[in-house]
């Protein structure tokens, strides 16, 4: 077969790229290609209350689909000529909800654009439910006429054997922290523990080594880990601090508690100091953050004072700090960009905001007052 | 207070004391572990109650002049936080917790 | 001298532990919410089980031991909050609603609340 017409269904996976450019490798061949690749919408679970008529995903595919494209010319290089690259959004006007219905759908796709091999992502999965890709291969490898492949790529999380993604550098440091670990438990240093503790430290080493660290650490943490010490004080502070304020809110009488969820996108980046801002905020009294995605923490607030702590940034300026550096302090708190919100209830979201620290003693007080009535149902 | 009274007898006491009425609070947290209502409040009484008995554990070793129920102490921290989170993520259908 | 500022240091250390865990045990008993409760379950309760730990620390003395109690109390304040994160974000993904002051439900009619909303759910999925 001279001329080999691909259909390559995408999703924002972490393997995308590599399948993109493994099928335009197979595509171009040794003469010209075609590529068909598909996004299928369908319904994520968790759109479910939002109204489908609005539909906000449109303009995330095609700009999805539109990157896709730029890939595979890139992989096409100097041959971008013999290429011919389409693009569609499947499943749009229709309820998918099986790998048996997606099939069906790529399979019409496909033979209404006369393709004869299908290229899955191993990491593929529209969001009708998991897992997903056994189903759907076995759904497309019924139809004849339509060769199923799996791209080969490489950074998959699953099924990669012992110690692969990890570099020694890696293996090494957990070693050395686990053997230290084992140690200072021991408090001797007979040879009994020095054995044991290595075989210890080698299985952990061997099995973890990849969970652990993402890159090799360097001495770039070593000052990270310095400045750590620094905001450690503050942080302590910090809790102290409010941790008297809750104790006399919890101890009062009345039980003058004003809980409210709240939304806060922070100016940090990346898996370690967004989770070690939102510890910081859990540790801290009056803000426990709820739910992370991404920047966005979900932050459920006990008091008022708490509420304008969280969006006058401290903490986040700390965590800052101990991860890029005295510079990234400059930053404006969230409050100043915009970036908070008052999620329960949605209507009071100015008045909550706008409020000044004395106005908040004052609502604070007043709340006490009216939520006699619910406290008497509270002390049950 | 006289300064006759701060000697390291009076910690011992203090300490062993101290786990009297750490005891007492973690008791008061049935209440919560068995009334509820949600499986989380449960979870969240279980694991005061697991901060208390660590605490508990500290303070009894310390008085007692017994080390290895720090040893013991350590271990009973982690699994109470292996616990709380394990708990955490089977309660939900759709799994994903942490 | 010096060991009596330390034991008057142990003193207060455990009095100020025990004083926190006394507010985060009220706390959780007072509450209207497991939102709420998870505020001082993790945050007065790892401040009291700090201060005591603390004092335990001081108790020893420079040894092979007491590491052991500050490491201890090193894993407290890291796995606390993780544990109450963990167990609020468990209540959110069932759909219990957080508490607020002009509403006037218990703990109990949020929880009969997010079970209904979870059961309609359910019912809507089996009809597909």
């Amino acid at each position: 077969m001279s001329d080999d017409r691909l259909l390559v269904p995408v999703a924002d996976t972490p393997t995308v790229r590599q399948t993109v450019e493994s099928a335009v490798k197979t595509a171009l061949g040794d003469s010209e290609g075609y590529v068909r690749f598909v996004y299928v919408h369908s319904p994520d679970s968790s759109r479910e209350e939002e109204d489908p008529t609005v539909d906000p995903p449109v303009k995330e595919t095609t700009e999805f689909l539109n990157r896709v494209v730029v890939w595979a010319r890139d992989d096409a290089g100097d041959r971008e000529g013999d290429l011919t690259v389409e693009t569609a959004r499947l499943g749009f006007d229709d309820y998918l909800f099986s790998p048996e219905d997606v099939a069906e759908v790529l399979i019409e796709d496909g033979t209404a654009h006369d393709v004869d091999r299908v290229v899955l992502d191993p990491e593929y999965d529209p969001g009708v439910g998991a897992p997903f890709l056994r189903p759907l291969e076995y759904e497309l490898a019924k139809f004849p006429g339509l060769d199923v492949e799996e791209a080969p790529v490489q950074a998959r999380a699953r099924r990669t054997p012992l110690l692969a993604g990890s570099t020694p550098i890696q293996a090494g440091a957990l070693f050395f922290v686990s053997f230290a670990f084992y140690q200072v438990l021991a408090g001797t240093l007979e040879l009994f523990d020095v054995v044991t503790g290595a075989v210890s430290a080698t299985i952990v080493a061997v099995g973890l080594a990849r969970v652990t660290f993402h890159t090799d650490p360097t001495f770039a943490s070593l000052g990270r880990t310095l400045r750590l010490v620094v905001y450690l004080p503050y942080l302590l502070y910090e809790i102290l601090k409010a941790n008297v304020q809750v104790a006399a809110v919890i101890l009062h009488p009345r039980l003058p508690i004003d809980p409210r969820l709240t939304r806060v996108r922070a100016a940090v980046w990346g898996g370690l100091p967004v989770t070690t801002l939102a510890n910081s905020i859990t540790l801290t009294p009056g803000t426990l953050s709820v739910r992370v995605d991404g920047r966005t923490l979900t932050v459920h607030t006990l008091v008022p004072a708490a509420r304008e702590g969280l969006f006058d940034g401290g903490l986040e300026r700390g965590v800052r700090f101990v991860f890029y550096g005295r510079d990234a302090m400059q930053i404006a708190s969230p409050r100043e960009r915009n970036d908070t919100r008052v999620l329960q209830p949605p209507d009071e979201a100015e008045t909550t905001d706008g409020n000044d620290s004395e106005g908040d003693v004052a609502k604070l007080n007043e709340t006490g007052g009216d939520g006699a009535n619910s406290n008497g149902g509270d002390s049950r | 207070m006289t300064p006759a009274f701060l000697t390291a007898e009076t910690v011992t006491d203090v300490f062993l004391l101290a786990a009297a009425v750490f005891l007492l609070l973690a008791v008061a947290m049935f209440y919560r572990a068995i009334r509820g209502p949600t499986t989380q409040d449960r979870v969240l009484a279980v694991n005061v109650l697991g901060t208390n008995t660590v605490v508990v554990l500290a303070l009894v070793g310390a008085g007692l002049g017994e080390p290895s129920l720090l040893d013991i102490a350590l271990v009973y921290a982690l699994l109470n936080f292996l616990m709380a989170v394990a708990i955490s993520k089977f309660t939900v259908d759709r799994g994903g917790v942490l | 001298m010096i060991e009596r500022l330390r034991v008057a240091t142990i003193l207060v250390l455990v009095l100020l532990g025990l004083f926190f865990t006394f507010v985060s045990t009220t706390g959780v008993l007072r509450l209207p919410d497991v939102y709420s409760r998870a505020h001082t379950a993790s945050q007065a309760d790892t401040l009291g089980a700090g201060f005591t730990l603390a004092a335990v620390a001081l108790a020893l003395g420079w040894g092979t031991t007491s590491y052991k109690t500050v490491l201890l109390l090193f894993f407290i304040f890291v796995t606390n909050p993780t544990a109450a994160h963990a167990i609020s974000r468990a209540a959110d993904e069932e759909g219990i609603e957080p508490w607020t002051t002009d509403d006037d439900r218990t703990d109990e009619d949020l929880l009969d609340a997010s079970q209904m909303e979870t059961d309609g759910g359910d019912r809507r999925g089996d009809q597909q």
